[in-house]
């Protein structure tokens, strides 16, 4: 059957519907599915408290992934700039009147829902800075003037979460917004001209902070400092994957996840546990479907026709990868940062419901790749 | 992957297509985009989106590689090197322990460093630190006027200074006695903590300073025991016990020190060693420092003579000359060599030091020092088994005794060791080694030809070191009849001390300036080994460019200057190392060493003759107003041996001045 001929006829629900990779959809429920088995033994065997409301988050994230697919990529073109607003509002938000939680800002009530907007905030930053390149013509590329304002879209969130503090996600904005540049075909020079100035710029605005700020920083910074934290519970992390070895303990076999050796087993340290009960293979195996997702996203990117859909559709799969691999890093001890969940995973809301607006949007990037959409300034 | 997804969009349009449609969509429905009109500027959004394309592919092998890397990682965290589920106490007391007492919590302290009988040579004392953390500071000047008020030896302004900077931690006082800890402690100041370290102690302050090193303020070794044995020092708190010595130390320290004195040498050096086990009993090198204040000692101070330097040991090799000769068999003890007149290679002349003018036997060789002699026996040897020789003897190697400072020799590459340097080497010269490096090949010569290596600690009671056979029984044997003589007939006569029965041997080396030998700047050393009968111990002494005097009549050579310390430095450790004078066998052991200086002459005879004969000013240890020896002098040194043992060392001090 011609399915080009069902989408010529009717780009109506059905045929955007049948346009959605219902492959890409599995994934994200194998994923998810994953997440249920390692929440399930993180509660010694049991569905409750974690497994059965991550089940239900997952989805309701489903449902919102699959809502937004529908909605036209061009529209939520025009949504970028308000979306972006909000975010940076809610994080000034944030800063004045937000949740206090493991000691940093982060967090913030809405509705009954707790948000963290620096998540938002990247979604806001992906789609405003896409659609400002998708209007940029090959020689306005090359003007340096015209990369001032995409640069100060990206500083403003960067500040503002750098200021909460939260150093990972700052950098990881950073990063996303970046590989957003770098698709856009900004020359090479021109990110080495941004990223020298970084560590000064940094030094200057450590010196000017308030002393608890700067506190907040260096146990950031160095987490060994603070044995009881972080770095204690690095060495229980590496303990664990050396348990688990070549092909694990076994499902809810694990004796440092469920003798609670291993703290955060349900959110941070989940690829741990996971590591523990299923050894090397099964990691290697969660790692090759967490890539799958990451490079099927890249697909979706090249497979779009327009220079929104790719750059968009590239920002999001970035920021997945960066969760994952920050996470995993994270784990292993290779990088010292804390607070980075593994995205469908871990258990926590907020994170969850980020991620499946995050792949809704991609998924309306794939849905509507072949639309028509001149790159004139008066289009968007 | 890829193929999985929906079916690819029609990638071209078909050519020469109808209208493109510019403006919003229609409600509903979605356009597709059917079909381009190839415009210009078209074009140019089809080249960005190629470099789109190129540059996400190129990101998504960027993603697959650091997952690759995780995946590495992965398999080092679980199967190459897994960590193990040690779950001992110390994560569990860390929850008991505020992380700050981790950090500076007390630690083990450093070990002891003992004396071979358990004298404290080195401790760590607990002290304490005083810091202070500035960002808690809430009036600098008046903390650091309390601060000096408590501690006089504070400096008030930088006190001020270091309080007032933007940091949150900084050292102020270290090492406080607990005094002026609790004095400083009563001031109350906000931000101003104890740390709780130690200092390490030296009680014996500059007796063994370059053997003992020191630490830094910071507790780490940075020289000798301290440094070569460094972490053994932090991780093992049992005490560390030396082979020194303490007492046998101090004495040859005291006999060296005035001796450099007397002779006004800028340096001395000095080890005594157990020759049949290599403990070193004693090191000394002067100039040297106070072990308390490593830190501020000049490098002149700190340096070790007894390993670093490297000397020509001049006559002092005529031994090992002498042994390698006679242990190959290529020379007989009543070998006669040609002293008659110098030796002259190329622009080289060898001569003797106050010469016989004529053929020696292997005994006067040694015993008048010939140069001559020495240079055509090494000849006779041949370079080949002479390197071998001194190779097997270590002359060639780092000393293997445990301290970083220990040196490696200079000499000749095979290449270049040719025959005139095979004679220097005869006699000592063209070669460099270290005071110990002579200590050790003598010691061999001496016990029977067995080495071994030098050791710094003391060895545990039962375990018998283990040695190397360097040379026969018989020439050691031989050797110690050599050695004795020397001190009976030649020119180390002054080391004599009744009773102890020493050998020995002379070394008078012309120091190396930028331009050749200096002339009036010597090495003076000598060699000794006693009791030879059965020899115990090794006493070694040099001095470092001595002055002659008018004790001396004018000569700064061995016998005169260095030889004297050596006998005193005998007379004094022989009790204290459990040995007591041997007089009453005197005739039986002067027999059994006696080797005449020619053959077939009675011993007495033999003795008589050489003793009357025609000997030069050096070797008589009387006053310059009898330069030729007498039968009145054999009374006088008759009169020395009834002396008792104790006061020995006395008297032939005070006849020195």
């Amino acid at each position: 059957m011609d399915r080009r001929l069902i989408r010529e006829r009717s780009f109506g629900l059905t045929g955007k519907l049948w346009n959605i990779s219902w492959l890409y959809v599995l994934l994200l429920c194998v994923l998810a599915a994953v997440g249920y088995v390692a929440l399930y033994s993180a509660a010694g065997g049991s569905p409750e408290p974690y497994a059965s409301r991550h089940v239900l988050r997952f989805a309701f994230g489903l449902v919102l992934m699959l809502s937004i697919a529908l909605i036209d990529i061009r529209f939520l073109a025009r949504l970028a700039w308000p979306i972006y607003g909000v975010s940076v509002a809610l994080l000034v938000a944030v800063e004045r009147m937000g949740h206090v939680g493991k000691g940093a800002q982060r967090w913030i009530e809405l509705g009954g829902l707790q948000l963290q907007p620096s998540e938002l905030a990247k979604i806001g930053l992906v789609l405003v800075l896409a659609a400002w390149f998708h209007r940029a013509s090959w020689e306005r590329m090359g003007n340096p003037l015209f990369l001032i304002p995409p640069l100060i879209l990206v500083l403003i969130p960067v500040g503002l979460i750098l200021k909460e503090p939260n150093l990972g996600t700052a950098v990881i904005t950073g990063l996303v917004g970046g590989a957003v540049f770098f698709a856009a075909g900004v020359r090479w020079w021109k990110f080495a001209l941004v990223a020298l100035p970084i560590p000064f710029a940094a030094k200057i605005a450590y010196r000017y902070m308030h002393d608890y700020q700067r506190a907040r920083i260096d146990t950031f910074l160095s987490p060994e400092s603070d044995p009881l934290g972080a770095g204690y519970n690095i060495i229980q992390s590496k303990i664990a994957l050396g348990a688990g070895g070549m092909w694990g303990k076994g499902f809810l076999q694990g004796t440092q996840g469920h003798l609670n050796f291993l703290p955060e087993k349900q959110t941070d340290f989940i690829f741990t546990m996971l590591g523990e009960e299923f050894g090397f293979v099964g990691g290697v195996a969660l790692i090759g479907l967490l890539l799958l997702i990451v490079l099927g996203g890249m697909v979706m990117a090249v497979r779009c026709r327009h220079q929104f859909g790719r750059l968009v559709a590239l920002g999001i799969a970035t920021n997945f990868f960066m969760y994952v691999f920050v996470n995993i890093a994270m784990v292993m001890g290779a990088i010292p940062v804390g607070g980075v969940p593994l995205p469908l995973v871990s258990h926590g809301g907020s994170a969850m419901i980020t991620v499946m607006l995050g792949f809704g949007i991609l998924m309306s990037v794939y849905v509507h790749r072949d639309v028509e959409w001149p790159d004139r300034r008066d289009e968007i | 992957m890829t193929d999985d997804f929906d079916t690819p969009p029609p990638e071209a349009p078909p050519p020469g297509a109808p209208a493109h449609r510019f403006g919003a969509p229609r409600d509903g429905a979605v356009p597709r985009m059917e079909t381009v009109r190839v415009t210009a500027p078209d074009l140019k959004r089809r080249a960005a989106m190629e470099k789109t394309r190129s540059r996400l592919v190129f990101s998504a092998l960027g993603f697959a590689l650091l997952f690759l890397a995780v995946v590495l990682k992965l398999a080092d965290a679980t199967i190459i090197q897994p960590l193990p589920p040690h779950r001992p106490e110390k994560p569990i007391a860390q929850l008991f322990n505020s992380p700050k007492l981790q950090d500076s919590g007390p630690r083990a302290r450093r070990a002891m460093i003992t004396d071979r009988n358990g004298e404290i040579l080195a401790i760590s004392l607990p002290t304490a630190a005083l810091y202070a953390n500035p960002r808690e500071m809430i009036d600098p000047a008046e903390a650091a006027r309390k601060l000096k008020q408590a501690l006089p030896r504070l400096d008030e302004e930088q006190v001020q200074k270091r309080l007032s900077e933007e940091k949150q931690f900084v050292y102020l006082a270290r090492q406080l006695s607990p005094r002026e800890q609790l004095r400083i402690n009563s001031l109350g100041i906000p931000g101003v903590y104890f740390e709780q370290t130690e200092r390490r102690r030296y009680p014996m302050g500059r007796t063994a300073a370059q053997v003992l090193g020191g630490v830094d303020v910071d507790g780490n070794g940075v020289a000798g025991v301290e440094r070569e044995f460094d972490k053994r020092l932090r991780d093992d708190p049992g005490p560390l016990r030396l082979s020194i010595d303490v007492r046998v130390q101090a004495v040859m320290r005291d006999e060296l020190w005035k001796a450099k004195d007397e002779f006004q040498a800028i340096g001395a050096c000095g080890i005594v060693m157990d020759v049949d086990t290599g403990e070193v009993l004693a090191m000394v090198s002067l100039p040297d420092y106070d072990a308390n204040n490593v830190g501020t000692a000049p490098g002149d101070d700190r340096f070790n003579r007894a390993v670093t330097g490297m000397y020509e040991p001049g006559s002092t090799f005529k031994l090992q000359t002498a042994a390698m000769a006679l242990d190959s068999g290529l020379v007989h003890i009543w070998n006669e060599f040609d002293a008659s007149r110098p030796i002259r290679i190329g622009r080289f002349t060898i001569t003797d030091f106050e010469g016989k003018h004529r053929w020696l036997y292997l005994p006067e060789v040694l015993a008048y020092s010939s140069n001559l002699g020495a240079a055509h026996i090494a000849q006779t040897v041949g370079a080949e088994r002479q390197r071998a020789w001194l190779r097997k003897m270590g002359m060639f190697d780092r000393i293997g005794i445990e301290l970083p400072e220990a040196a490696r020799p200079i000499y000749q590459a095979a290449a270049n060791w040719k025959e005139l340097t095979t004679m220097t080497v005869g006699f000592g010269h063209g070669i460099a080694v270290s005071p110990l490096h002579v200590v050790r090949g003598t010691a061999v010569i001496a016990n029977g030809g067995i080495m071994f290596d030098p050791t710094i600690l003391a060895r545990p009671p039962d375990a018998t070191p283990r040695g190397t056979r360097i040379m026969q029984q018989s020439t050691s044997d031989t050797l110690r009849k050599l050695m004795r003589l020397v001190v009976t007939d030649g020119f180390g006569k002054s080391a004599e001390v009744p009773g102890y029965y020493p050998g020995g041997k002379t070394g008078t080396a012309e120091k190396v300036g930028a331009h050749g030998y200096k002339k009036h700047a010597n090495v003076a050393a000598f060699m000794s080994v006693f009791p030879m009968n059965a020899p115990r111990y090794a006493v070694y002494t040099m001095l470092d460019e001595p002055h002659a005097n008018a004790s001396t009549h004018g000569y700064a050579t061995a016998g005169w200057v260095a030889a004297p310390a050596a006998g005193r430095v005998i007379a004094r450790i022989g009790p204290m190392l459990g040995m007591l004078p041997d007089l009453d066998d005197k005739e039986a052991i002067q027999q059994a060493l006696y080797i005449p200086l020619q053959p077939g002459r009675p011993a007495g005879a033999g003795r008589a003759a050489v003793m009357i004969g025609d000997q030069p000013k050096p070797q008589a240890g009387a006053p310059a107003t009898k330069p030729k020896k007498t039968l009145n002098d054999l009374r006088h040194e008759a009169r020395l041996e009834v002396t008792p043992t104790g006061g020995a060392h006395a008297v032939p001090a005070v006849a020195a001045r």
